[in-house]
């Protein structure tokens, strides 16, 4: 058989197993069509499949999975719409949630406030301020029940993002679901609980890199176990991106950092398979239309090599990069806000058209305040135009095979490389992160950045060229600035109520198992349950711990 | 003036600082010293880093939208402090709204996104002169009195005291300005009518070059040695960096009329007691 007649033997057998898939779970629509009434194809190929197409990109759902990590892609289920939202009390969050869901948005994203993420209770003197502030405040399980009322957790997946304190919010979620009923092998969704990019980018640490390590390992030993459907961690480019980088550096300490993290479970004892399927990415998606779209193929490329070769994976999920994008918060302008809706537009096409599994599309007025309900609105309308309007879903990974697209894909692959062979070097992530490798990348970057705006260099439409005078200035959602006190009442209230014999004893046994080494999931489940506050419990995690300082 | 120290700081929680690493790498780029405290800094800590790192502008970066609580609180305890002469800036994501209040709080400028790192490190200099000169006492009280040269005091003496019928105060030699001056009381102020004690003296020149007419306005100030120090380090051209005896025992010091636009400036101080003397 000569290598033509081997490939276009692989195509059938793709094309016969994607029609099987079909006849289980159907495509959108039987026949697609263009507006002219010309049919799209599921795939579009090359004329001449070779060794090259096949190594390179191959068939979507398959690997290297460069294509998609389906077949089918959008044409069978577009991307999960995922708007990130949180503010002021768990009622007013529990509001705009029913209310997106009302909208048609399609999971849950969880915005905490910053006490929360770093594990203080809204009456710590260092909440000062900031509570309820960029997202929720959550002190107790009390909290997390109001937070999800009226939302059955068996129907919506439900993405988190916390990470230093991601044990004890999945605690608490799962609490939830079984006070409605709902057993935590039906729970869906994603908590980031990525700790070594909070040393990188994103600044909401609490314990040092080791027991953090361990945090995350003992969740993923646990959810394998009891949680099957969650996604135990979402590794983040998009706050290291934010923080400056460029895309390839957002890609390649991304993919350090999961490489660490894999490392670790290893050798916590887990295997590849059981964990690996339930490793989730989160990107963010900036300006650079065509090289964004190419950093998302090459990802995945990367990643599937990375568990096969040289983790010897052997499940096919194990191998798939699944992945959460975000539009770049940072290229938002203060100016001239309604701008933002276009740039976003261009960013979530580029999600799109990289294959991305969820997305968040920014709303434009975030370069000023949190969205009003108007803003997260449109934010979220500008996916569903993308989805229903476009047409861009019809087939899968349509921009495979343009020369640039391809050759950018490439080059990104091979410079990310470069970056991982440097970080090995230096021991690894942690190591590297320890020794400020990537903070001095990413401030380097973020510097050059800022000085080609100035320069004029790079044009930021509205701010640094085609600028207005007088700009009106754009209504914004107020968090109440009484809520810290309504907060505090409500703590001292529960702490009032709850049976503290049970919190100390829960807390005790928490202390006992920090010090050893047994799973730290169920001391903190029940700690949770007994209306421990989550600065009780990280207070005592950091007095066995200790504190990370930057 | 020596290097300006900046201490750029985190307070509350936020631990975005791509914005505040920037700016710091910009001042720095701009020539100034530049501190950074790091993520988590509660105004305490900022305020007790600024003092003791004798900063003279504190940045304040924030874009969790807990400024309106945190910024001024370090303005507050600043002052509480004595060290409220450390400029304070703040920038992060801060509605236009909420910038009148911050900066009737005591925050001196806010940037919001979009500001170029240049137009900051201007404004910190700028500010920084400003504050400086904001520190020269009070402004001068008054026109202590317009000086007049003559070419004899006799000869015009005539005019203020009969067409104007000013009341001469006296007439005394300057030696160390070679004059003869006429004192001639207007109101809260006073003419002074010089003449020249020498064919080569200043006012012997002035005339000469320019002819006869105002010749410079005598500004009353307090603490003549204070300012004129202040004057020379914000690189104002003086004649005179020390004061010195001029008429009547008052210290005295000219400012160059290149920084003056045009005019001879004199700074002039005199005590109580000299005044009573006048009268």
């Amino acid at each position: 058989m000569s290598k033509e007649e081997e490939f276009r033997k692989l195509y059938e057998q793709w094309r016969r197993k994607t029609e099987e898939l079909i006849a289980k779970f159907p495509e959108r629509k039987e026949v697609f069509v263009t507006s002219s009434g010309i049919p799209v194809e599921r795939l579009y190929l090359p004329e001449q499949l070779d060794d090259q197409y096949m190594e390179r990109l191959g068939f979507p759902g398959q690997y290297p999975f460069t294509r998609g990590i389906h077949p089918t892609m959008y044409r069978a289920r577009q991307w999960t719409m995922r708007q990130y939202a949180g503010f002021g009390s768990a009622e007013e969050t529990n509001k705009r949630f029913h209310y997106l869901l009302r909208q048609g948005q399609t999971g849950l994203s969880v915005a905490f406030d910053l006490p929360t993420q770093i594990g203080y209770d809204s009456d710590d003197p260092m909440a000062r301020g900031e509570v309820g502030k960029v997202g929720v405040a959550i002190d107790s399980l009390e909290d997390m029940e109001t937070l999800f009322e009226g939302i059955p957790l068996d129907q919506v997946s439900t993405s988190m993002t916390i990470n230093a304190p991601a044990a004890i919010l999945l605690a608490m979620y799962i609490a939830v679901a079984e006070k409605q009923g709902v057993p935590a092998e039906k729970l869906s969704g994603t908590i980031q609980n990525d700790i070594l990019k909070e040393y990188i980018a994103r600044g909401t640490y609490i314990f040092p890199p080791q027991p953090s390590m361990r945090l995350i390992t003992d969740i993923f030993a646990y959810c394998s176990r009891h949680v099957p459907k969650w996604n135990t961690i979402s590794i983040s480019g998009y706050h290291i991106r934010e923080a400056g980088a460029t895309a390839v550096q957002e890609l390649a300490f991304m993919m350090a950092n999961a490489i660490s993290y894999v490392e670790a479970a290893l050798e916590a004892g887990l295997e590849i398979d059981q964990f690996a399927p339930r490793l989730a990415f989160f990107f963010n998606a900036h300006n650079n239309f065509f090289e964004e779209i190419a950093k998302f193929r090459a990802a995945r490329r990367i990643w599937a090599k990375l568990m096969k070769e040289r983790f010897g994976a052997k499940k096919e999920k194990s191998w798939m990069l699944r992945f959460h994008t975000q539009t770049g918060g940072s290229t938002l302008t203060a100016q001239q806000p309604d701008n933002n809706i276009v740039r976003v537009t261009i960013q979530a096409l580029s999600a799109v058209l990289g294959g991305t599994q969820s997305l968040h599309t920014n709303s434009k007025d975030e370069a000023l305040a949190l969205p009003t309900e108007e803003s997260a609105r449109i934010a979220l309308r500008t996916q569903q135009i993308i989805a229903y309007e476009s047409g861009v879903g019809d087939t899968v990974d349509p921009l495979g095979g343009s020369y640039y697209v391809e050759a950018l894909t490439d080059k990104i692959e091979q410079e990310v490389y470069r970056y991982l062979d440097k970080i090995e070097q230096l021991g690894g992530a942690v190591k590297a992160i320890e020794q400020g490798y990537m903070q001095r990348e990413i401030h380097k970057a973020a510097y050059e950045a800022q000085q080609r705006i100035e320069s004029g260099e790079d044009i930021i439409v509205g701010l640094n060229k085609f600028q207005i005078d007088d700009e009106p200035q754009p209504e914004i959602l107020r968090v109440d600035p009484k809520l810290g006190e309504k907060q505090k009442e409500k703590l001292n209230h529960l702490r009032a109520r709850r049976d503290s014999a049970k919190v100390e004893q829960a807390l005790s046994r928490l202390r006992a198992a920090a010090r050893g080494t047994e799973n730290l999931m169920p001391p903190i489940l029940d700690a949770v349950r007994a209306y421990a506050t989550i600065g009780e419990i990280c207070n005592v995690l950091r007095e066995e711990f200790g504190e990370y300082r930057g | 003036m020596d290097k300006i120290r900046v201490l750029i700081a985190k307070p509350g929680l936020d631990g975005h600082d791509r914005g505040a690493l920037v700016i710091a790498q910009a001042l720095r780029d701009q020539g100034m010293e530049v501190i950074y405290t790091g993520l988590r800094q509660s105004p305490e800590q900022i305020v007790a880093s600024a003092i003791q790192e004798d900063v003279d502008c504190i940045g304040l970066s924030c874009l969790s939208g807990a400024h309106n609580e945190l910024f001024p609180e370090v303005v507050r305890l600043l002052k509480e402090q004595g060290a409220d002469d450390i400029l304070v800036i703040g920038g992060g994501v801060i509605p236009a709204e909420d910038i009148p209040y911050l900066e009737s709080q005591g925050i001196a400028k806010v940037f919001t996104p979009g500001a170029s790192t240049k137009d900051i490190a201007d404004y910190i200099r700028l500010a920084l002169k400003e504050k400086k000169r904001k520190l020269l006492v009070d402004p001068p009280k008054k026109i202590a009195h317009i000086g007049i040269a003559v070419k004899s005091i006799e000869d015009s003496l005539p005019f203020y005291q009969q067409q104007l019928g000013l009341a001469l105060e006296g007439i005394e030699t300057v030696e160390s300005e070679q004059v003869r001056v006429a004192f001639l009381k207007v109101g809260e102020t006073r003419i002074e009518l010089l003449e020249s004690l020498s064919p080569d003296g200043p006012i012997a020149t002035f005339i000469k070059h320019r002819g006869e007419g105002i010749h410079h306005l005598a500004l009353e100030v307090d603490d003549i040695e204070a300012r004129l120090k202040q004057l020379k380090e914000n690189g104002v051209r003086l004649i005179h960096e020390q004061p010195k005896e001029g008429a009547h025992g008052a210290q005295i010091a000219f400012l160059h009329p290149k920084a003056t636009g045009g005019v001879l400036l004199e700074l002039w101080q005199y005590d109580q007691q000299t005044e009573e003397a006048w009268a």
